[in-house]
């Protein structure tokens, strides 16, 4: 019980990462994003390709930092992984997600986010191969905190909790102490408005689209530390981060972290009730309690037409 | 090594062109093989295949037909095997099918496409029940083969190996497959039938973004030991998040963790203890002389799961083939399976020289006991094989060694022993 | 010659499946601008309905009742059906997001159902046996696959004329109504709830039509049919042939799954070897850019809709995308 609340608070740490991105571009942008999830594998493989890289340039760096599995190579690594993915997301909108908006509705975003999803994931497939790859092949063993009840935690987990957090805390500062992230509720609010007032919107769409990218990316990087990484990285978060969206309701960062510690949670917990087969179903389960007790999600806008 | 084969394959195309007096190339007979080229573990399935195919050429072809391998993908999806598989007997005239892998993917390439054609199938790695099941049913119309057992040889030894470990608890944790699931209950049945308490059994499905629940979901149940139905992608994943909670270093696991991806993942320092199965693969000198063929052919041991079966998969089709003559029928092509594993029969091996032999005999309508890759693989009614089995492990220097043969016979006392 | 034939009689026989399928689709985001994202859930509740209730019994499935082939076939619909009602209960009233993942997750719902219930499914081992309708009194394999077609295309045509007259009847016109202007449409006394729900029904029902004629085909069917990967083929067809076009739904669906077949049979043949593993991603990447292309440069599809009425001929909007004000107040 307590295991699979604390297990679940960590896998939870990762997905409300990977929904706070979301939950800005599908409110910015209007559009339900399928194609999002993917920035976390490209994430964790454009670090895993920089670890590679500055390990062979700089070996001395690529050391384990105290009991954590992670080096210093692959800490620069995450925030490279960062920068790249923010770019490519851009590059993504720009070559695709940009023109059909100018020409079309959401609806067809909605359907060309799925084709990119399936496009990204290929080429990261024919790039680095079907097979699991891993950042450190040593295993982290766990520390047992307790044990009766048995608790058992992995300092890598600690870790991406507490980077996890951190980073949230940044943005958290970005968005209620600077003009940026007063023109970005400005515009999420009332995009017309905002216009009029002057704020960029084209601007703002792009710097959404970094902010989410990194965020993911550290998500992709974090995930892979304390699992593997394989090309249906990305396809496997799809659920979990779109229904941390919805349970913290769309627009809300606050409320895509909450969300995602309770998707974490729940699926967690589900096991004690539902046999282990069912998994894969817990995230849309959510959704649709969440649904049906709380249209608006906890912290959104109104969901309904 | 690969000398020795050269020559051998000159002597045998001597003997060849001796005895038979007619080369391959004067006719093409193709041959279909549907396998899922697209899966990391289902391109050597396929490479071996088309090895086997190349080496009925060089013995000769069938009935004095060059064998053409006509290689389709099935991407593990019903819907794209069944479509190469009807274009394959459609516009290729194939009579035999070799194939597939996955049961989602044979079954329906079965009921829609081979039996009501008439076309022979032969799969290497299908192992559900469910086959069986539609053999029994009147649904293969005697038109199928697979040279690997049902799960439950592979479930029998694993309660064995428990049984002699002194183990009391185990927990299973299974792929959520049609493989999966079968090895999952039969196991359990098997376990429980030694007087093992199976504490749980927990589905892992795949491509979850976490196992950590499953994980520790066994890990509450405190096994002795920990029984692994898994594939390399999950059993990773899973084992790794085992070790790492402290959970037990006592596995046995399935033929299917014969990876090299495995092994190097989970590190050898934890798979000091793993014990593996395997329902095939007996200690005969025809399974080592495929183990030494192939490490000469592709300058890599078989380490993937389901090579030897899919060699004898092919070579027992096409040596049918060859005894049903060039113009037969599905039908008659299934019909003469018999005629090639028959225990009654002259040994032979699985090379070029022993292809030509037994084509030899064959034509002359004698019967013959091909020893492969598996064995001598004899078929029942249903098409389905009993094999002996193995415990293997990863040996000191990681290479997958095996480690003890149980015959046949002992696996039907141990089955009966539990019952 | 019979082997083209043959060949050719089966590959327009799963063609013509999926063109049903698509057209249920149709029903749904041409017409009335719904966004299902799960297609696979409605195609399978067809297949699995008329499995359970048409196969053959067995001893450890609850299923196998062994109906009439068309018994089956309408249970297998009503149960498409049903599901439908339940899920759009819940979710036809959301915003198009909203509705795209929550039906997403349906099919994931579904699926897992599917793989785990194995008392009424046979869980992943799937559900085998159910005798080929009509099949022994053929006799003859080649002629059962032309009847079969010529079955399978009769259905298809009763449901393409059912749906052209559906879409030109007044409920129709209110469909494409509250697709475009939904507060319009609600001054004008309609109920948008009641008629995408009623659409959203009538579509999965078509849909599982699709899936039992597939089951039948097959004569099996396990969760693997069920892949996601069918919802999106079946959205390319859609968005190949063009929204809104019942006549360009169908050939979406010829034209994609021919390009699909043949791209696994071209690059079998001519990939090199190295190359022969990594089929698979190559045809999600092609497959992937038609859709991502057609979006950009032909966002109409290749018949486009043809609108009798309000919109003029410089329309390049694809139909359904301007779903309501209110959604479109993001940035456009």
């Amino acid at each position: 019980m307590i295991q699979h609340l604390v297990d679940g608070i960590l896998t939870g740490s990762i997905i409300s990462l990977g929904a706070i991105g979301l939950t800005l571009i599908m409110h910015m942008l209007r559009f339900a994003n399928f194609s999002y999830a993917e920035l976390l594998g490209i994430g964790a493989y454009s670090a895993l390709v920089f670890d590679r890289l500055l390990a062979a340039l700089i070996p001395f760096m690529h050391e384990k930092i105290g009991p954590l599995s992670l080096t210093w190579t692959l800490s620069v690594s995450v925030v490279l992984a960062m920068v790249v993915t923010g770019a490519s997301a851009v590059v993504l909108d720009k070559l695709v997600f940009k023109r059909i908006r100018e020409n079309a509705g959401p609806l067809s975003m909605v359907f060309a986010s799925f084709g990119v999803a399936l496009i990204l994931r290929n080429i990261i497939t024919l790039a680095f191969g079907h097979r699991a790859q891993l950042y450190s092949p040593d295993i982290a063993f766990a520390i047992v905190v307790s044990f009766d009840p048995l608790l058992l935690i992995k300092p890598d987990q600690v870790f991406v909790l507490g980077a996890a957090l951190v980073l949230m805390l940044m943005l958290h500062v970005v968005l209620t102490r600077t003009t940026f992230g007063y023109s970005h509720r400005a515009v999420a609010e009332n995009p017309d408005l905002a216009q009029v007032s002057g704020v960029r919107l084209s601007r703002m769409v792009v710097s959404v689209w970094v902010l989410g990218g990194g965020l993911s990316a550290a998500a992709g990087v974090f995930y892979g530390l304390t699992n593997q990484i394989s090309p249906h990285l990305g396809h496997n978060f799809v659920l979990p981060v779109f229904a941390a969206t919805i349970v913290g309701g769309i627009g809300s960062v606050y409320g895509a972290v909450l969300g995602g510690f309770i998707v974490g949670i729940a699926s967690g917990l589900s096991l004690m009730i539902l046999p282990s087969g069912y998994t894969p179903a817990m995230p849309f389960l959510i959704i649709i309690a969440v649904m049906l007790l709380r249209p608006h999600g906890l912290f959104g806008e109104e969901l309904h037409r | 090594m690969k000398n020795n084969l050269t020559s051998i394959a000159a002597l045998a195309a001597l003997a060849v062109t001796a005895h038979a007096g007619t080369a391959a190339a004067d006719c093409t007979l193709p041959v279909g093989v549907v396998y899922p080229t697209s899966v990391d573990w289902g391109k050597p399935i396929a490479e071996t295949t088309l090895w086997v195919a190349d080496m009925i050429n060089e013995a000769g072809g069938v009935d004095g037909c060059r064998v053409n391998a006509i290689l389709r993908d099935t991407q593990v999806d019903p819907r794209v095997g069944v479509d190469a598989a009807r274009a394959l007997v459609d516009l290729d005239r194939v009579q035999l099918l070799i194939g597939a892998v996955a049961s989602g993917v044979t079954i329906p390439i079965l009921t829609s496409v081979a039996a009501p054609s008439g076309v022979m199938q032969i799969s290497c790695c299908s192992s559900t029940t469910r086959l069986t099941e539609i053999a029994a049913e009147g649904g293969a119309n005697g038109l199928f083969f697979r040279t690997f057992a049902t799960s439950n040889v592979q479930a029998l030894v694993a309660a064995m190996k428990a049984q002699e470990a002194g183990y009391e608890t185990i927990t299973i944790l299974y792929k959520n497959d049609d493989w999966g699931q079968d090895l999952g209950s039969l196991a359990a049945a098997a376990f429980a039938g030694a007087g093992i308490e199976v504490k749980a059994q927990i589905a892992i499905n795949d491509d979850q973004p976490s196992y950590r629940a499953e994980v520790t979901q066994a890990l509450a149940t405190r096994p002795e030991a920990l029984y692994l139905a898994l594939y390399p992608k999950e059993g990773i994943a899973v084992v790794r998040e085992w070790i790492s909670l402290g959970g037990t270093t006592e596995f046995i696991g399935t033929n299917s963790l014969k990876s090299d991806e495995f092994r190097e993942a989970v590190g050898m320092q934890h798979l000091g203890n793993f014990i593996g199965t395997d329902s095939s693969t007996p200690r005969t000198g025809s399974a080592t002389a495929f183990v030494d063929a192939y490490t000469a052919h592709f300058n890599a041991p078989p380490s993937g799961p389901g090579l030897p079966n899919a060699f004898d998969a092919a070579a027992i089709s096409l040596l049918a083939y060859h005894a049903a003559g060039r113009d037969a029928t599905g039908a008659q092509i299934a019909a003469k399976v018999p005629m090639v594993t028959d225990p009654a029969g002259e040994p032979i091996d699985g090379d070029v020289a022993g292809f030509a032999r037994a084509m030899e005999l064959l034509s002359a309508g004698q019967p013959v006991s091909y020893q492969g890759g598996t064995g001598a693989v004899t078929f029942d009614q249903y098409g389905d094989v009993s094999a002996p089995a193995v415990f293997w492990n990863f040996g000191a220097d990681g290479a997958i060694t095996e480690i003890q043969y149980i015959t046949l016979e002992e696996v039907a006392a141990f089955g009966a022993s539990i019952e | 010659m019979i082997g083209m034939i043959s060949y050719l009689a089966f590959f327009s026989t799963m063609a013509a499946i999926f063109a049903i399928a698509v057209l249920g689709l149709n029903l749904h985001w041409g017409y009335t601008g719904l966004f299902n994202g799960g297609v696979v859930a409605f195609f399978g509740a067809g297949a699995y309905g008329t499995m359970i209730l048409g196969g053959r019994a067995d001893a450890t499935v609850l299923g196998g009742f062994g109906l009439p082939f068309l018994v089956a076939l309408a249970g297998g619909v009503v149960l498409a059906g049903m599901l439908a009602w339940i899920v759009g209960l819940l979710t036809v009233r959301l915003r198009h997001d909203y509705l795209a993942i929550s039906t997403f997750g349906v099919a994931i719902a579904f699926e897992s159902l599917t793989r785990n219930a194995e008392w009424l499914t046979g869980g992943a081992r799937g559900l085998r046996g159910f005798p080929r309708p009509f099949e022994a009194a053929v006799g003859n394999n080649f002629v059962y696959g032309l009847l079969f077609l010529a079955f399978v295309l009769l259905v298809l045509v009763l449901v393409y004329i059912g749906l052209e007259r559906l879409v030109r009847s007044p409920f129709g016109r209110a469909l494409r109504a509250i697709r475009e202007d939904e507060t319009a449409a609600r001054s004008l006394g309609k109920n948008p709830t009641r008629l995408r729900l009623t659409s959203f029904v009538i579509g999965s029902m078509i849909m599982g039509v699709a899936g039992g004629l597939y089951v039948s085909f097959y004569a099996f069917v396990s969760p693997q049919d069920l892949a996601p990967i069918l919802t999106f083929q079946i959205w390319a067809m859609l968005i190949v042939g063009g929204a809104g076009n019942n006549r360009g739904a169908i050939l979406g669906a010829f034209l994609i799954w021919a390009a699909w077949t043949a791209s696994g049979f071209l690059l079998a043949r001519h990939a090199p070897v190295a190359m022969q593993i990594y089929t698979g991603s190559i045809q999600y990447i092609l497959i992937g850019s038609v859709i991502v292309g057609m979006l950009l440069w032909r966002p109409q599809g290749l018949l486009p809709e043809r609108l009798e009425t309000s919109a003029g001929p410089d329309r390049t909007r694809p139909a359904g995308t301007n779903t309501t004000a209110t959604t479109n107040k993001g940035v456009t």
